[in-house]
């Protein structure tokens, strides 16, 4: 039965239309019974009998539509019902009184009425009718409210042998007794019952819900017996029986029907009503699962994770207070304090964990406070708790406590909850602690950029060039920036000074203290010129701001054009390499590490020397990144291999020296990671440009030779 | 990455540090944490034997660099002991061998300790 649309003439009537309709078929009705109405026409009567079927349905329909338009709690239609019960019910009671004395007995004259007693019973009809519908609407929502299945057809079929055994009743003068009548009310009535009995909204209703319900059932169920008992033989049956037989009976049926629906409820809800504890609590738990598992995805905060989880904690677990014991150290913290105070928290805590060191904290246990010495000093007498733990990485990492007052105790439908609610906990903790790792990483990452980008741009963009001095520069930068650094600077125009420097430690610190390096080899080139005078110069400026830990090894250079000389001192780098006749010396004055020491000992320990510059000449310098360069097996790169290239290829220009001296060690270390930044600076002094120079020394065996100075 | 460990021992007055594997910036925290113990403790007699070390970055260096002070404040010393000649020449680079005694083995700079006590 589709009564959510009215269809005449095959046309889908609106919502507001049926108001409409329902109006104009009450005037309708009106005018028709003042003017033409004959109640002993069958043909009239019929007539009759359709319009208020017409109106009843379309003022059900209608406000059938203002329902659907809203959820309404089954507890709100019977209350509803209730209250049209009573109106009815006052209806009856008073219809005597209000209506005899307008409407004489009417048994044989139904027509020569006066037009207010008319309209008066008019209207005394129509509150009946109205109210009917709604009731009667009020119980299919009801029946339909919650049902899993399709039971239409049930509630169809009732509605069938209602209407029959309304309009059946119309053949009450017809034949005497009623047997039609009779049959199709009994059967009705038995429909009445089958489909009361399917009551399935009542196990959802929350327990004050059904202690409502238990009180309105009882009172309504009676109620619609008194009316059905009151609806006979009297004013008011008459004034009904005269608008519309049909009508009469309908509300007998939804009496009877009113009556049996709230016995039934009635008794249903007393059985629900033990129950209801469990089913409330069952029901709070999913709510508070289905907002924490929401929580979980959208909250990363460990702070608010912890107060909805002591929160839902003392809710689920009708506890009175509730905290987070989490780890920190060797003892406990307490967090997200509910209902109970730090002070007490804290001494509870620690108490569990002092007392009971057998016990397996792995999972959820129960225990009070029998043992505890220190009552006096709570300022609140919790006594019960329960606790289950909090995991993260396999680990446990805290405890989610709850605490209850003398009486009550917690029992294991208690833990189990507090159980599922730590795993949950548990499952949001280690999220947050994974979004936070992968914030951390990606700060370093950034932080590492940043490093990057610091150390580019100290770095000279390009070479200076000389007509004696060819300088070739390789730099590979580590993925965790090493503090590399080079530098040249044009003293005058016949002294160029160099420097190389390794800063100590990794990353953005390390790119920081190379920026300061540079600015202070870049500012004391300009004012002084021996090496080892900048170098000490170097130190002392360092010592206003390099950490303890910190130190930079550096090795500075001057080439004197004019003199063709070059001055090197070096304070704890690699030694500067000079490769001249097939043979590398290593150029290793001595000194100590800028940063090392403060005092006289760094300015005794520096040395310099001075060497006169000859023909194809070359200078290295370079950082640990080339000698320390890895193989898979973990392998240094080497001294003696890096010498031997740089003899092998010492008559090549310096690019070519640089890019061979790459190409070996690239070759070398292949696949493993390059762990430090790689600096490769070759300055080539006159380099005689021989066309047969290559055969020179692919025929002689090229010998290696170190020596150190 | 590579793995670094130290373990200490108490041989009376005198601590000996043992470094094993590769120090570098990443590891350099671990042994931190040993020397800040020690000198917690007030222990300044330290020797740090370098016998089962493979690897030091200049981050690894630094760490000494970090307490030698507090140590000769209070009377104490860092030794160090058995280094590897890959090891030694690192440290021979920056001029330690000036700022540091260096020797052959743990007992010599046990037995340096000693004598000048």
């Amino acid at each position: 039965m589709n009564l959510n649309s009215l269809k005449i003439y095959g046309m889908e009537i609106k919502t507001g239309v049926k108001f409409q309709l329902f109006l104009g078929l009450t005037i309708l009705l009106f005018i028709f019974r003042l003017t033409v109405y004959m109640p002993g026409s069958i043909v009239l009567t019929s007539i009759n009998e359709l319009l208020v079927l017409l109106i009843f349905t379309s003022l059900y329909s209608y406000l059938l539509e203002l329902v659907r338009a809203k959820r309404v709690n089954p507890v709100s239609f019977v209350m509803s019902i209730g209250i049209l019960n009573a109106v009815i019910f006052f209806l009856l009671t008073f219809a005597d009184w209000i209506l005899s004395s307008l409407i004489t007995k009417t048994e044989e004259i139904h027509i020569n009425q006066s037009i207010p007693a008319n309209f008066l019973s008019f209207i005394y009809s129509y509150l009946i009718l109205s109210s009917l519908a709604i009731m009667f609407l009020a119980f299919r929502e009801l029946y339909f409210y919650r049902q899993k299945r399709n039971v239409s057809t049930y509630f169809n079929t009732m509605t069938v042998f209602f209407a029959l055994t309304c309009v059946s009743n119309l053949l009450n003068k017809v034949i005497e007794p009623n047997f039609v009548k009779g049959t199709f009310l009994i059967i009705s009535v038995m429909l009445i019952i089958i489909n009361s009995i399917k009551i399935s909204w009542i196990a959802f209703s929350v327990k004050k819900e059904k202690i409502i319900l238990l009180v309105l059932s009882i009172i309504i169920s009676i109620l619609f017996f008194t009316n059905f008992a009151g609806v006979s033989d009297n004013t008011h049956d008459q004034v009904i029986l005269q608008f519309s037989p049909v009508l009469n009976q309908f509300l007998k049926i939804i009496m009877i029907y009113g009556g049996i629906y709230f016995s039934i409820l009635f008794f249903t809800t007393l059985f629900h009503i033990p129950t209801a504890e469990v089913y409330d609590r069952k029901a709070r738990e999913v709510l508070f699962l289905q907002y924490f598992s929401k929580l979980i995805i959208e909250s990363h905060d460990f702070s608010e994770l912890a107060e909805t989880v002591t929160d839902i904690t003392t809710k689920v677990c009708n506890a009175e207070a509730a905290w987070i014991a989490w780890k920190d150290g060797e003892g406990f913290k307490s967090l997200a304090n509910k209902n109970i105070g730090f002070y007490d928290s804290n001494n509870i805590t620690k108490f569990i964990f002092d007392s009971r060191q057998d016990r397996d904290f792995s999972r959820s246990f129960i225990f009070n406070l029998k043992k505890f010495k220190n009552h006096q000093q709570l300022s609140e007498d919790y006594f019960h708790f329960a606790a289950a733990p909090i995991r993260a990485h396999n680990e446990i990492k805290g405890f989610i406590i709850a605490a209850k007052k003398d009486d009550l105790m917690f029992d294991d439908e208690d833990r189990d909850a507090m159980n599922t609610f730590s795993d949950y906990a548990s499952v949001a903790i280690e999220n947050s602690r994974l979004l936070e790792e992968s914030i951390e990483k990606e700060r370093l990452e950034k932080e590492l950029d940043v490093a990057r980008e610091i150390q580019r741009k100290i770095l000279p963009s390009k070479n200076p060039d000389f007509e004696d001095l060819k300088i070739s520069t390789v730099f590979i930068p580590a993925f965790e920036v090493g503090g590399d650094y080079y530098d040249f600077f044009e003293v005058d125009e016949t002294k160029l000074g160099f420097v190389i420097a390794d800063v100590s430690g990794k990353g953005i610190s390390a790119a920081f203290i190379m920026a300061e390096v540079k600015g202070i080899f870049e500012s004391l080139s300009k004012t002084i010129e021996r090496p080892k005078d900048i170098l000490i110069k170097a130190n002392e400026i360092l010592q206003r701001t390099l950490d303890r830990k910190n130190f930079v090894s550096a090795a500075y250079g001057l080439i004197d054009f004019k003199k063709e000389t070059v001055s090197i001192s070096r304070a704890g780098h690699c030694p500067v390499l000079l490769v001249r006749n097939n043979i590398v010396e290593n150029l290793r004055p001595s000194g100590i590490g800028l940063g090392l020491n403060f005092g006289a000992q760094f300015v005794d320990s520096l040395e310099e020397i001075e060497l006169k510059l000859q023909e194809n000449d070359t200078i290295v310098l370079y950082t640990d990144g080339i000698t320390e360069a890895k193989n898979k097996e973990l392998e240094d790169f080497g001294n003696i291999q890096f010498e031997q290239i740089l003899i092998n290829y010492s008559l090549k220009n310096a690019d070519e020296i640089s890019n061979k001296v790459m190409r070996e060690v690239t070759l070398f270390s292949q696949s493993s990671p390059q762990h430090d930044d790689i600096t490769l600076v070759i300055l080539k002094w006159k380099q005689k440009l021989k066309n047969d120079g290559d055969s020179e020394w692919q025929n002689s065996a090229p010998q290696l030779k170190t020596q150190v100075i | 990455m590579a793995e670094f460990s130290t373990s200490t021992k108490d041989a009376g007055d005198i601590n000996v540090i043992y470094l094993k594997g590769y120090l570098d910036a990443h590891t350099a925290s671990v042994l931190e944490n040993t020397l800040s113990d020690l000198i917690d403790k007030k222990k300044y007699s330290i020797v740090v034997n370098f016998k089962d070390l493979a690897y030091i970055s200049s981050a690894g260096l630094g760490v000494f660099m970090a307490f030698i002070e507090k140590i000769r404040e209070n009377n104490g010393d860092i030794k160090l002991a058995g280094m590897s000649d890959k090891v030694y020449n690192i440290f021979d680079l920056l001029g330690f061998p000036l700022l540091y005694e260096i020797f052959k083995s743990e007992d010599d700079a046990v037995k340096k300790f000693n004598e000048t006590k």
